[in-house]
């Protein structure tokens, strides 16, 4: 076709114009990542060009470990940009919104680059640098003074999102020989661990989306949640090519508002639609009666519960109908509001995807009421009926999706059990009872010798922050806080140390996730540090090649432990050292690309080989593609023939990681470990179920766990590209509630828990269920001073009062507000909402099984009045400490059989040794 | 060869990481943006849903921006991409007003427009843009339109496509697979103060205030609109108080020098020193002044002079510089030759020069704002006239408050009365017209109702009507001696009702 003739002027570049011929490229090939020449974009049309080296490395913003690319500057060493990883095989090149916004928080003006000392009391804000020999120092005598003097479990280290560290930490702990991983795991994902874990050994689900033919989520992955990016795809794949999307979910999430239903129900009530749906499949005889025969314990839930009947499939059928016949769709219309002829349609439309039924929960309902965790398992239990474990379009255990290489030398596990992360009250956890610590300390169950936060942010993320400030203000609880954190946080405020670690193109990891039915690794690299090298520079360690590049005295985590365990144990005599040796040099410190070099050389199949065809060492290979795929098409995982394996069509099979090494329909665990009427998956009313809130007392239900698609918790407070989309959690407010309560959009309301209040205001909406108020839990951060402490694009400088007894107050002296900075932007800051941080008014409210802090609260919801200022946080941490010992109470202490603190078999990060399970 | 894009929105899930990797390839300023997406809300519990709408620069193969652009610093390259060259802008923000989809924007650090440019710099390497490779859906197609094989081209062929605002004649090359329309059409959406997630800047809540309550009667019950429940901020209403000032005092300038010249050609007075040198006075000290508002209003003032050297011919800033410059020179001949001897003969011979380049200084406007196609409510036939008649009305009530004070011939004053009323008149039935009848569309009703009955009524009719037009006819025609006083409200008047309507025509949403 010829280009018809233009009528305007035409400016001089479009009149020299040749047309291009041919398609666009999405990535520049990777033969020339090496030297690849652009053009400038501020500059254009002026042609100026620019060269870079394009280096992969791993996004950080999320669990995802999606793929990126570093567009490194040839000329000014600068990141120009991050685009995705063409060659990583769970995100295929493409990112969310968070992925670019990584530019951000390198380039942030006001991040940390060098370590800090507190000066003056902890938390009074007064800083000083200092050295990281200091530091190391300092950090290495006390650790090693505790493990000497046999203190092991005063060391701890809390940590949000651990990755392919994983394995990199338990090495080094276990050199220690310590208890001491702490996590964020359960105020998110606790019950729904527990949920899959009852069934199949493994925590996790990974659904095959891209190859479903119904998908039915109790999650938002196409909008956050692990692992967002990679599911969004496979899920919008599967679904242009027709498959249904069901979504239950209270909340209009993006995800629910794209797909074909969505079921709001009252939060808490999913298990009883989702064994309605149950119902539905049996009792039309829908479910794939071959697969559970074969691969459910049937018989053994015959055996205990029904010894009336005979062990016959047959039986297990009628045991089912009886057991479920109380759960009609009707039923489940009174107890959830969603239609009956709903739950029938979803339930016959799951019935028709055969195996190929996709799900996934994480937080959601799990993550928000007492007893989420059996909802994990409802849901489980529809995959497990439609035989749709491991198949393609269905739903795999997660381990088998994921790649897992060993590092070299791995240490025994320590005979030791900390009664702080794992105390005897709650036996079946998932895992550390974290958000419970500050209690524990009061409680006089112990105290810390060394503490150290990586990244997260407990005073901030966790409920009840105000017992955690109790706590780290505490210097005889807390005896030495080190911050390991790109950023300040609330949290870093109230540390001995902040210790500058880098971001996702500042440090070594290894990744791998289960996005999809296969198994990969994504490796994270220092993407300065790899410029640098590749033109003949080199490196002790990393924060060396930061420090050449302009950016400061920035370390990596890997290297920080390595030189840590050597000035624990200097001489060797402790045992520890000789696990932070080289493995190709003898006795000589290791350093961090022989860890890696090792791993790709010896743990990963099939990567020496690809490396050698392209005439590369396996890190090289690495380093150049930062992707492995290592096994593509995972399927049936489980009947894959392994010696001493179950028998099952009369072949010895490698069936799963439970007792029964069946799927546990029937949990003699649970039933041995004092929860008999938990032991097949049922429904549990939840602590906020309808009944227990009187709406004629202004009384609601408080959901506060959805994110935003665009913010990750606490880590992206300086990627203002992200706070410029999302700055504000409204109170999400049924139209049916606001003229109860008499308020619009834009008006304040207090909202009261057991403990206090937060004042917050109202967002009128038809997207959430009369009887709910709902709050993002992505806003609200704060800083104490107004120019240190906080991201101040997107922090509120707050006033915090400690009143009498445990009672605190705080009240926003402003918002967000322009600054001047090196980055022109800062001072165009155009929002003021820092948003609230409601989590300061929740207290703990652990579920006595997983141990998951069910998030969603009964609140009292009222107008503000003449004394309340928006972003009003009052609390009463006696109170909250009264709410712990009811909570506590619900708990059934070990020991369970064989005087055990824990069921050997079930899931725990970081086993101790054997030994350590039995009770003295 | 055409570049377009399709937005598919069966694929997209309004994860707004094109907005955030547009805004790191292209370096975009807090405040800016050159796609973004926005969120819609329809239905009731439970049958809610949210739609989105990934809103962009259309590439139009007839794009307005191009056209009014003085200095060709938006142009349409071969390839259907419309880039932009900021050396050569000068910051008149007209092509914010021309076009139809709030594309451009202000870039704070070179005071110049910019807006999305199909990432040009990167497909000069065969590199498609940055929100193409970005999205995790593929949900942004980009790609030849004229090739028929291509995937966008078949996208286009086979599914059911549309594009925003097609009505506008703009032939845009960004195509909607599933979208949602009410997200496409801002007269289908109810006014929000604020975002489920996100704020509205303080000037976009005020004129969303502003313009709600003349919205909620024009366009009925708002359960029936769809509820934008996130959206990026744009700069409101680009153009204000010196781009008003500059039509009133153009129409001074304009209407001093066409007195004159009317003077002349009816042989009113044969000579008055009002006419021969007080007339073309006014006219070029108004033309100054709006000459120096035109180039206070520009952001990069510097570069006034890119108008001359680097012309958009298509362009109505273009010929109206010239035009204007060339009623300067017969204004100044007319003051030069004043005191002349000669002085009738001159004015004879500039009669007709004065009453063209007077007129067409007064009403090349009606063409400029014509091409500021943005603005539906500045689309009337009738402002050319309006603008002429405002010239006149202007003219002379000038001449008649300088000509009092110095003393000029009873017939000439009373000449210029009855030229006053008669333009009043001519005004109040124009204004009438323009905002009276059945208008073109909802937008331009909308914009007309805010004036008439939403937040400018007070100024429109105590200002323009009753100070502007009812006060100085009766002071004129009933009370003798009264002709300053109704010359004074009368112009002031016309600046209200100038200023109401500049402003009232940028007040309706283009997003």
């Amino acid at each position: 076709m010829t280009t018809p003739p233009l009528p305007e002027p035409l400016h001089p570049v479009a009149r020299e114009m040749s047309e291009r011929d041919g398609g666009l490229a999405a990535y520049p090939p990777v033969a020339r990542w090496d030297d690849w020449e652009d053009y400038d974009a501020v500059a254009w049309p002026r042609k100026v060009k620019r060269r870079y080296s394009l280096i992969p490395t791993i996004c950080f913003n999320c669990e995802a470990a999606c793929g990126l690319l570093a567009y490194v500057d040839h000329e000014t060493l600068a990141i120009k940009k991050f685009e995705g990883n063409p060659l990583h095989p769970g995100s295929r090149g493409r990112n969310c919104a968070k992925g670019p916004a990584t530019l951000n928080q390198v380039q942030d003006p006001e991040r940390i680059l060098y370590p800090l000392r507190r000066v003056g009391k902890r938390g009074e804000g007064q800083w000083e640098r200092v050295t990281w020999d200091a530091v190391l120092d300092d950090i290495a005598g006390r650790i090693r003074r505790a493990l000497v003097e046999g203190r092991q479990k005063e060391i701890m280290y809390h940590l949000g999102r651990p990755g392919h560290e994983l394995v990199y930490l338990q090495r080094v702990f276990h050199a220690w020989g310590i208890d001491g991983h702490n996590s964020h795991t359960n105020v998110c994902s606790a019950s729904a661990r527990a949920g899959y874990a009852f069934w199949h050994g493994m925590d996790r689900p990974s659904p095959d989306h891209a190859n479903a033919r119904f998908i039915l989520l109790l999650s938002s992955h196409l909008e956050t949640g692990h692992y967002f990016n990679p599911h969004a795809q496979r899920i919008i794949e599967a679904k242009m090519r027709g498959a249904r999307v069901a979504v239950i979910d209270s909340r209009l999430s993006n995800t629910a508002s794209m797909a074909d239903f969505w079921l709001s129900p009252w939060p808490g009530t999913e298990a009883a639609i989702l064994l309605a749906m149950a119902r539905v499949l049996v009792t039309e005889r829908l479910y794939d009666r071959g697969f559970v025969e074969k691969w459910v314990n049937w018989d053994e839930y015959l055996r205990e519960e029904r010894p009336d009947l005979p062990v016959t499939f047959d039986a297990f059928h009628t045991a089912l109908e009886e057991l479920y016949a109380a759960y009609t769709p009707e039923f489940a219309e009174r107890e959830s509001g969603v239609p009956a002829a709903t739950i029938v349609e979803v339930a016959r439309a799951i019935g028709g995807a055969g195996g190929a039924l996709a799900t996934h929960i994480w937080r959601n309902t799990a993550a928000g009421n007492l007893g989420g965790w059996q909802v994990a398992r409802a849901l489980e239990l529809l995959v497990v009926l439609m035989g749709a474990v491991s198949t393609p379009g269905g739903t795999a255990p997660s381990a088998w999706n994921k790649a897992i290489p060993a590092p070299p030398m791995m240490p025994p596990p320590g005979k030791v059990w900390s009664e702080l992360l794992m105390p005897k009250e709650y036996p079946l956890a998932f895992f550390e009872m974290s958000f419970l610590l500050p209690h524990f300390l009061r409680e006089g169950r112990g105290k810390l010798a060394m503490y150290f936060t990586r990244v997260y942010n407990p005073v901030w993320t966790n409920p009840d922050g105000m017992s955690w400030i109790e706590m780290l203000t505490d210097e005889a609880k807390v005896e030495r806080h080190a911050c390991l954190t790109p950023v300040w946080s609330e949290t870093a405020w109230f540390a001995d140390y902040v210790l500058p670690m880098g971001h996702a193109s500042e440090r070594h990891d290894l990744m791998s996730q289960e996005t999809h039915a296969a198994r990969w690794i994504g490796f994270r690299q220092p993407v300065l540090r790899v410029a640098l090298e590749r033109r003949g520079r080199t490196f002790d360690l990393t924060w060396q090649a930061h420090e050449a590049a302009g950016l400061g005295q920035v370390w990596e985590e890997d290297e920080f432990w390595i030189e840590l365990s050597w000035r624990i144990d200097p001489d060797g005599a402790l045992g520890i050292r000789k696990y932070f040796e080289s493995p190709y040099r003898p006795g000589e410190k290791l350093r961090i690309e022989e860890q890696y070099r090792w791993i790709f050389e010896n743990s990963v199949p099939g990567l020496p080989e690809a490396a050698r065809a392209e005439n590369l060492t396996p890190l090289a290979y690495m380093r150049k593609y930062g992707a492995f795929l290592v096994e593509d098409h995972v399927y049936r995982t489980h009947e894959q023939p392994e010696t001493g394996g179950v028998v099952v069509d009369g072949v010895a099979r490698r069936g799963f990681p439970t007792p029964s090494r069946k799927l546990e329909f029937f949990s003699k665990t649970l039933k041995d470990w004092k929860w008999p009427e938990h032991a097949v998956p049922a429904y549990v009313r939840s602590h906020v179920h309808w009944s227990l809130i009187d709406r004629a007392r202004n009384e609601m239900v408080l959901l506060p766990t959805f994110r935003l698609p665009t913010l990750i918790h606490t880590r992206s407070g300086n990627a203002k590209w992200l706070y410029e989309i999302s700055h504000t959690n409204p109170l999400w407010l049924h139209p049916e509630d606001a003229r109860r309560l008499g308020v619009a959009t834009g008006d304040l309301l207090k909202v009261a828990t057991a403990i206090g209040h937060f004042v917050d205001k109202v967002w009128v909406t038809e997207s959430i269920r009369p009887g709910v108020v709902a709050c993002s839990h992505h806003l609200g951060r704060w800083r104490l001073a107004e120019t240190a402490g906080g991201e101040r694009w997107s922090t509120a400088l707050v006033d915090l009062t400690h009143e009498a007894g445990g009672r605190w107050r705080m009240r926003q002296l402003h918002g967000v507000r322009p600054f001047e900075s090196a980055d022109p932007d800062s001072a165009r800051v155009w929002w003021d909402d820092a948003g609230v941080h409601q989590n300061l008014t929740f207290p703990v409210q652990p579920d006595p099984v997983s141990g998951q802090h069910c998030w969603h609260q009964k609140v009292t919801v009222a107008r503000a009045g003449a004394e309340d200022r928006y972003g009003d946080i009052v609390v009463d941490t006696e109170k909250s400490f009264e709410v712990y010992r009811q909570w506590l109470a619900l708990a059934r202490p070990a020991p369970g059989p064989g005087n055990l603190r824990r069921p050997l078999w079930l899931p725990r990060a970081f086993k101790p040794d054997a030994s350590a399970y039995r009770l003295p | 060869m055409r570049y377009g894009f399709v937005i598919d929105h069966r694929r997209c899930i309004g994860c707004h990481a094109c907005t955030v990797a547009c805004k790191e390839e292209n370096q975009v300023p807090l405040g800016a943006f050159r796609t973004w997406v926005k969120y819609v809300e329809r239905g009731t519990f439970p049958h809610t849903r949210r739609y989105f709408s990934v809103l962009r620069c259309n590439h139009c193969d007839n794009a307005p921006c191009v056209t009014i652009c003085p200095t060709v610093a938006l142009y349409r390259r071969p390839d259907g991409v419309v880039d932009f060259d900021g050396e050569r802008c000068i910051g008149c923000k007209s092509c914010m007003q021309a076009c139809p989809y709030d594309a451009l924007y202000i870039d704070p650090n070179t005071q110049t427009a910019a807006k999305c440019n199909y990432c040009a710099h990167r497909l000069e390497v065969g590199l498609e843009p940055a929100c193409v490779i970005v999205c995790p859906e593929e949900a942004i197609i980009a790609g030849d339109l004229d090739a028929p094989s291509s995937r966008i081209a078949r996208l286009v062929a086979r599914e059911k496509v549309e594009v925003r605002k097609p009505e506008q004649g703009t032939r845009p090359k960004v195509y909607y697979v599933g979208a949602d329309s009410s997200g496409l059409t801002p007269a289908l959406q109810a006014p929000a103060t604020s975002y489920l997630w996100g704020q509205r800047p303080a000037a976009e809540v005020d004129l969303v205030q502003l313009v709600a309550s003349a919205a909620a009667r024009e366009r009925g019950t708002e359960t029936a609109l769809s509820r934008p429940v996130y959206d990026a901020p744009h700069l409101t209403r680009p153009w204000g108080g010196k781009v008003s000032a500059y039509l009133w005092t153009k129409s001074i300038a304009a209407g001093a020098l066409v007195m004159a010249a009317l003077d002349r050609l009816m042989s009113l007075t044969r000579g008055d020193a009002l006419f021969d040198t007080a007339a073309p006075m006014v006219a070029l000290v108004f033309l100054a002044i709006t000459m120096a508002l035109l180039v206070l209003d520009l952001k990069r003032p510097a570069r006034f002079h890119y108008v001359l050297l680097k012309s958009n011919y298509r362009s109505w800033l273009v010929w109206g510089a010239w035009i204007l410059l060339a009623f300067g020179v017969v204004a100044a001949l007319w003051l030069a030759t004043g005191r002349s001897p000669d002085a009738g003969a001159w004015h004879r011979a500039l009669l007709w020069p004065a009453l063209l380049t007077g007129f067409a200084a007064a009403g090349y406007s009606a063409f400029l704002f014509g091409q500021a196609e943005g603005r539906d409510f500045w689309q009337s036939p009738l402002l050319l006239p309006h603008l002429m008649v405002a010239a006149l009305l202007a003219g002379a009530a000038a001449l008649l408050i300088v000509g009092t004070a110095m003393g000029a011939s009873e017939s000439a004053l009373l000449g210029m009365g009855g030229l006053l009323a008669v333009s009043l008149i001519l005004h109040a039935v124009l204004l009438f017209a323009e905002l009276g009848v059945t208008h073109a569309n909802a937008d331009v009703a909308l914009a007309a109702r805010l004036i008439t009955r939403g937040g400018y009524r007070a100024r429109f009719w105590g200002g323009a009507v009753l100070v502007g037009i009812a006060v100085p006819l009766v002071a004129i025609l009933l009370l003798p001696g009264a002709l300053v006083l109704g010359s004074v409200l009368a112009l002031a008047g016309l600046w209200m009702y100038e200023d109401v309507w500049v402003k009232a025509g940028q007040s309706i949403p283009l997003s």
